[in-house]
């Protein structure tokens, strides 16, 4: 059997998930052994190639039409999607500004931080994707593996994708399942 | 007794019974949420849905009672898919995102239920519907935005408390949990004793002091009493790295079954007071730091000279919180070899002394128990507020109200519980031995005597009723209600004199009535069995030993006790008494030491320490048992003869 192929994208969301992937250590060793890691974030190759991969992970939640992009992207790129940590899970953090309109939410990050002096200014270069409301990532295209955590813990990350690399999909369960 | 077979395991239980209970007591497991073992069945939350053979839809095995023969399965297909369904449903109703909330990782019962199911998510998103939060209280925040509406709170509020303050308004998806009529919890009728946050499965019933603090699984539990005064409710003290988590009512403990109040609760939590963590004596006009020789050996220079003068040697008050073995030592050094004639607590015999009096004189105790209370009635409370003082107490009245129990409430000052009583009598200063006789005329006049009170003749019973100090209407409203309770209890407070309890339990008598005494402090029976039930006086006293333990000294006591000649203070923190003492005695709180107490039913009970006191204090048994080294006085613990020597207005045991 040849390797499985794993491409990986983030999303609206910390990085903290593939900071959590890395954190497997030496195993990551194993990992290679056992993958053929195409593309991600974190490499070179920032997305895989039209040819296609067996996993697709993403992290982090969509708010706004570029991560709804990366998400259709990966979707159509993988056989098998995986939503990595709470924001693609559930929303997560990002989505905490779903409770405020989106308006009210540009106003505070880029007019009334703290930070910011009078020349603060809502950005609207036409080039500019949109911000949405936020998503998880099962709102915008079908999730094959749920993976959630804040972030996931490495062991759960590294069950995952040994599963994955032996043709299971993975099934969390005790202490692999944990929303935070 | 019913038959039924649950997942083909035959299984017998009482009539009655919930298929829930009948589950668990053959060892099979349903989830649930907004049941709770201490509260009513509601059926709000569907989780414990299980399929009964014959029944159109699945059934709420939480409020379900056990038929004959019955046929239920736990673990089909159906019912685990209903379960995952009804999870998501409560999911997506709110904000349920778990890393915001400081239940999450195994304080909330609702992610550990989805755990449970395997849930890696949920498939619906929730729309978004932002929910109040209210912070206005103290203590609690509440938060609506986690609330599933298991409505957990609300019954505690009132099957538990008996306050009512808890409710819901709007419904279905717009249901909103309010204090009151919706006004903010901080300015609601709540008396903060914290149930509803003891019994919430998720975080929106949060303990403000406790929060992020630490959880279940990073504690230490430590199970024992609480020492804010006689009642004496079991408490859990949750402790992480020596700093004091949270305190919650002990389910198991027979006296008080879980519910606590703000006393035991959150007071401790919320100290604010200054620690003393190193002895001081008065050096040149100003208290300095010194060493506990230094400071014993200061007391020692002062108080050899005064050895077996009675009123003009060391005058002594002892707080009526200290533990039982304290109290003994105490009352051992001050009374027995000092022979000061004024060794008393800080009550001053204000809960006890009548009462005390009484059983000596009659030979045997007469009070009855919170049993007594807890299947009253009828409750007559005489001069003392239950919802400031004795609060637990409180709660057994008052959660019998909405069970037809009535409350009859005399007290001359205005009483919380005025507004849940049928009459409220208000008449002169204190509770007036002219208006218990009052009440004894008209209970005879309504016939409602139960053993024969003879030789009362109708003037007698005229005059008695018109010299009352209330209308004869209220009386014999008073007086029909007792005849129509089957199981009356009288509850009185402090400063009943010996003439008006003499007719109170007269009236128990007559009535087939229980009398309780709240008693004062922790350790209140203890001290006036000991006899310390003086008035504070002093007259030529040269000096003055007073140990507060963590009671706070009250207005009365400060204006006593600064004119002392010499002062020395033993306590936890500092007050306007440290600061004027000569010498001051850093001493542990009620949770960092081992002790005895004696509750107001007279059971004995032992507290466990839960916290380890900072370096440089001592335990107050400690200081004293030093203290008399310095006098060659051994300070032996046989306190148990002394307890039980005299008779006691109630038994005590244990």
């Amino acid at each position: 059997m040849p390797k499985p192929k794993v491409s990986s994208d983030w999303m609206a969301g910390c990085s903290g998930c593939h900071m959590s992937f890395l954190d497997i250590d030496e195993r990551i060793a194993t990992v290679l052994d056992l993958v053929d890691l195409r593309s991600s974030p974190i490499t070179d190759l920032k997305h895989p190639d039209e040819t296609g991969v067996d996993v697709g992970i993403l992290e982090g939640g969509i708010n706004n039409t570029s991560n709804e992009e990366v998400a259709i992207r990966m979707r159509k790129h993988s056989k098998i999607l995986v939503a990595l940590g709470d924001c693609a899970v559930f929303g997560g953090v990002p989505a905490m500004r779903n409770f405020f309109t989106i308006e009210e939410s540009l106003r505070r990050a880029y007019i009334e931080t703290e930070s910011t002096d009078s020349s603060g200014k809502i950005p609207d270069d036409p080039e500019l994707c949109v911000p949405t409301r936020v998503r998880a990532l099962q709102e915008v295209v079908p999730v094959d593996v749920f993976v959630p955590g804040c972030p996931p813990d490495a062991d759960a990350i590294f069950f995952v994708l040994s599963e994955l690399a032996q043709g299971r999909i993975p099934v969390l369960k005790d202490k692999n399942l944990m929303w935070q | 007794m019913t038959k039924l077979t649950i997942n083909n395991k035959p299984v017998e239980v009482a009539e009655g019974t919930t298929v829930l209970n009948a589950a668990r007591s053959a060892g099979i497991e349903i989830p649930t949420l907004c049941e709770h073992p201490h509260l009513t069945p509601y059926g709000g939350c569907r989780l414990c849905l299980v399929d009964v053979e014959g029944a159109r839809t699945l059934q709420p095995s939480c409020t379900l009672p056990v038929t004959e023969g019955m046929v239920v399965k736990t673990d089909t297909d159906k019912v685990l898919a209903a379960r995952k369904f009804v999870l998501t449903l409560i999911f997506s109703e709110r904000n349920h995102f778990c890393p915001f909330c400081q239940v999450s990782g195994g304080d909330c019962e609702l992610q550990n239920a989805a755990y449970h199911e395997g849930m890696t998510h949920w498939p619906l998103q929730p729309n978004w519907q932002p929910f109040p939060v209210d912070a206005s209280h103290p203590y609690i925040v509440m938060e609506n935005n986690r609330c599933i509406l298991c409505r957990r709170c609300v019954r505690a509020c009132g099957e538990l408390v008996g306050n009512f303050t808890l409710g819901f308004e709007e419904r279905g998806a717009r249901s909103l949990l309010v204090a009151d009529l919706g006004v903010p919890l901080g300015s609601s009728s709540c008396i903060s004793c914290g149930s509803c946050v003891q019994v919430c499965p998720t975080g929106a019933m949060l303990d403000r002091w406790s929060a992020y603090r630490g959880r279940e699984t990073q504690v230490e539990k430590t199970q024992t009493v609480c020492a804010g005064c006689s009642v004496g409710c079991g408490i859990d003290v949750l402790v992480r790295d020596n700093n004091l988590v949270r305190i919650e009512g002990n389910w198991g403990a027979v006296l008080n079954e879980g519910v606590i109040c703000k006393v035991g609760r959150f007071e401790p939590l919320a100290e604010e007071r200054n620690r003393l963590l190193t002895p001081l004596v008065r050096k040149d006009g100003k208290l300095k730091a010194a060493t506990w020789e230094e400071a014993f050996d200061t007391i020692q220079a002062k108080f050899s000279p005064l050895v077996g003068k009675k009123n003009d040697g060391v005058a002594a008050v002892v707080s009526t919180g200290l533990p039982l073995e304290s109290v003994y030592a105490f009352k051992k050094l001050f009374a027995d070899y000092f022979q000061s004639d004024m060794v008393t607590s800080t009550e001053e015999g204000d809960y006890t002394s009548s009462a005390s009096a009484f059983a000596q004189g009659s030979g045997k105790p007469f009070e009855g128990t919170r049993k007594d209370l807890q299947n009253a009635d009828l409750a007559l409370v005489f001069g003392i507020d239950l919802v400031k003082e004795h609060e637990v107490v409180g709660f057994f009245i008052k959660r019998n109200i909405p069970n037809g129990a009535k409350l009859v409430v005399i007290d001359p000052a205005v009483n919380s519980l005025d507004i849940l009583a049928e009459v409220a009598l208000k008449t002169g200063k204190t509770v007036e031995t002219n208006l218990v006789q009052g009440i004894i005329a008209a209970v005879i006049n309504a016939g409602a005597a139960r053993t024969a009170a003879s030789g009362v003749s109708e003037s007698e019973i005229k005059s008695s009723i018109s010299n009352a100090g209330c209308s004869p209407a209220e009386l014999d409203k008073v007086a029909s209600l007792i005849k129509s309770a089957e199981r009356p209890v009288f509850v009185y407070g402090k400063g009943i004199s010996e003439d008006t309890l003499k007719k109170l339990i007269h009236l128990a008598e007559i009535t087939n009535s229980k009398i309780i005494g709240t008693k004062g402090g922790a350790n209140s029976l203890a001290s006036s069995q000991f006899g310390l039930e003086s008035r504070i006086k002093l007259n030529g006293h040269q000096a003055v030993y007073a140990a507060f333990g963590s009671e706070e000294p009250s207005q009365h006591i400060i204006q006593q006790l600064e004119k002392a000649p010499f002062l020395v203070v033993q306590s936890a923190y500092g007050s306007a008494l440290t600061a004027r003492a000569d010498v001051v005695l850093p001493s542990f709180t009620w949770l960092e030491q081992d002790g005895t107490y004696v509750n107001f039913e007279g059971n004995i009970q032992k507290a466990a320490k839960s916290l380890i006191a900072p370096e440089g204090t001592k335990s107050d048994l400690e200081i004293f048992v030093a203290l008399g080294a310095k006098f060659d006085q051994k300070m032996d613990s046989d306190w148990m003869k002394q307890l039980t020597g005299k008779v006691a207005p109630v038994v005590i045991q244990g």
